[in-house]
């Protein structure tokens, strides 16, 4: 049996290199979506823990977080609430690095938790008073800059005092500006984006963001990724998006593969007849027609995993949005794909093996 | 090879309709076991239709076919009971294009649960049978016509059937190539004592017969012993 569904992929290669390659797309899809959601996460993670912070401070029912703005009066009353131990604010500004847009630039103050937190791995610190700009360190990889250099700003050239690493996505593909420099760089003297809060001792974060939305009506304290996807409403949109896509890439899959299965059955019927005239029964042929199905989708799947992960990564370095969101690739996610992958040619093979088990020899033999 | 003995075919009154065409019209016959049986008729006369009722490939609209006192085709598993007892032999040999010659002849072998061994055994030794012993690993392409239509014999023979039914089994062979495929398909019957019942237009595969039946257009308007052909 084995060797007669082997033949059979083989004879007909053409059909069973597009058969796959059909399936393999449809996992594709499915291991790239699952990827990117699972590094939307990550990179949320990094918004909601920037500086190493337990929980950052948004304006309420912003459409992402870079687009909340709050007072920067509102971090000295942060500060005085007993759950907090230290506050600093942030004003992110994005899309300003002409180089690379997807690089963020962060206005922190120079005395905050945030700013001595970075750890300066070439040149030195900024000088408080000066317009100098620290960049991070993949950020400075990708555009080759170093300490002394140049980086323009919103067509604002600033002076690389040095290169720091902190181990967040987000950090270390951007740069940081004295927050009273990037206040006047974006014409906003009194506003910050977000306050980041490191909680007091023996306080949950999640007891401290409750106090603090209490305290401060029109504010939001986010303390895990998952609330940070689902605070922004681009990012329920982009989470819906990917379910809806991944679906449609499955019926398409599913309906691709059982096409190609009943066309190929429909060429066949005579050898089906055959084999049906010399004592395979029905349930034996359907087992054939379901072997070769399950066959050429493990093949499909197999090419759609390596697709799904290699063709991720070259998608986000060719459109220059690593910063933002780099595919993460789990065990899980690659599992899923190859399940779905599978289960794609099975039930593509279930229309036609039901075809053949209820034709006669005779009609399968005349062709009709 | 073991001779397995030939199985009795009764036809009684059987009928079939395609659409509005009357196939077959209150056929009845009857094939004692080891007898040779040719039918005989025009194009669309019901001649292939007759045997496709025989061998348990469709229903009889009425009437009923029975081989060995059995309707196939109300057996539980009608594949099985036409595995046990009937061997086919088609005009076009019906090969599988991608398997060899000897994997050809596996294939009822492997619809009947044979262990690999065995049924490579058997097929070798069906090829040496037919005379393509060194064509065994050739595939359907590297064969000549009567090549193929003697791998087919092999294959119809490899359940050792006590029922072999060939529908036009020359029809697409030259005359001299016909002879020879014809030679070995009455010289097997003599050898394994089947029951052989060969549907042709050629009226001399009639004389190699022990009976000739004739079909037109749906009946059967003569039967003749062979001594009255010859």
């Amino acid at each position: 049996m084995l060797a007669i569904v082997t033949t059979n992929l083989l004879r007909r290669s053409a059909r069973t290199i597009f058969t796959a390659l059909g399936i393999a797309v449809g996992v594709a899809t499915i291991v790239a979506l699952l990827s990117f959601t699972q590094g939307l996460k990550e990179t949320a993670a990094g918004f909601v823990h920037l500086g190493g912070s337990d929980l950052g401070v948004f304006q309420a029912n912003v459409s992402d977080p870079t687009a909340s703005v709050l007072p920067s009066s509102l971090v000295g009353r942060l500060s005085k609430q007993p759950e907090v131990a230290r506050a600093t604010p942030l004003l992110l500004i994005v899309e300003a690095v002409k180089a690379d847009p997807a690089a963020v630039v962060f206005g922190a103050e120079p005395s905050g938790f945030f700013a001595r937190g970075l750890v300066v791995i070439d040149g030195r610190g900024a000088r408080a008073g000066t317009p100098e700009i620290l960049i991070g360190d993949r950020l400075a990889a990708q555009l080759h800059l170093s300490p002394g250099g140049v980086l323009a700003v919103s067509g604002h050239r600033f002076p690389i005092a040095g290169i720091y690493h902190s181990g967040i996505l987000f950090e270390d593909s951007g740069a940081v500006l004295a927050l009273a420099t990037a206040q006047r760089l974006t014409s906003r003297p009194d506003e910050v984006t977000d306050v980041v809060v490191e909680v007091a001792q023996r306080v949950r974060a999640s007891s401290a963001a409750k106090s603090i939305e209490r305290a401060f009506p029109g504010t939001q304290a986010i303390t895990d990724p998952q609330q940070a996807l689902r605070a922004g409403a681009n990012s329920t949109l982009i989470s819906k998006a990917i379910l809806v896509i991944v679906v449609i890439a499955l019926i398409v899959g599913a309906i691709s593969v059982a096409n190609t299965m009943a066309m190929s059955i429909v060429e066949r019927q005579r050898e089906l007849g055959l084999l049906s005239a010399v004592g395979w029964s029905p349930g034996r042929i359907a087992s054939l027609i379901l072997g070769e199905g399950i066959a050429v989708s493990v093949l499909g799947a197999a090419t759609g995993l390596l697709l799904g992960v290699v063709g991720g990564s070259l998608l986000v370095g060719a459109l220059g949005v690593s910063s933002y969101v780099s595919p993460s690739v789990t065990a899980w996610g690659l599992g899923r794909g190859l399940l779905v992958g599978v289960a794609i040619g099975v039930l593509g093979g279930i229309y036609p093996a039901w075809r053949v088990a209820r034709m006669t020899p005779l009609k399968a033999l005349s062709g009709i | 090879m073991s001779a397995p003995a030939g199985a009795e075919v009764i036809v009684d009154d059987v009928s079939k309709d395609f659409g509005r065409i009357s196939a077959l019209r209150s056929v009845s016959l009857r094939v004692s076991p080891g007898e040779a049986v040719a039918i005989t008729g025009r194009s669309g006369s019901g001649k292939s239709t007759l045997l496709a009722m025989i061998g348990g490939l469709e229903q009889p609209e009425s009437g009923q076919v029975l081989i060995d006192g059995q309707a196939l085709w109300k057996q539980a598993s009608p594949a099985h009971a036409r595995r046990e007892v009937v061997g086919f032999v088609f005009q076009s040999h019906l090969l599988l294009e991608s398997l060899s010659a000897r994997a050809n002849v596996e294939v009822p072998l492997i619809g009947a649960g044979v262990r690999r061994g065995v049924r490579r055994a058997r097929a070798l030794s069906l090829l040496r049978e037919v005379g393509l012993s060194d064509r065994a690993e050739h595939v359907p392409s590297e064969l000549s016509g009567g090549e193929r239509q003697r791998v087919a014999v092999a294959r119809a023979l490899a359940n050792e059937p006590r029922l072999l039914l060939a529908d036009e089994p020359t029809g697409a062979l030259d005359s001299a190539t016909s002879e020879r495929v014809m030679d070995l398909l009455f010289r097997l019957r003599e050898q394994l004592g089947m029951t052989l019942i060969v549907v042709s237009y050629d009226r001399a595969v009639g004389a190699r017969a022990d009976r000739t039946v004739t079909l037109i257009d749906g009946e059967i308007r003569a039967t003749e012993a062979a001594a009255l052909q010859r």
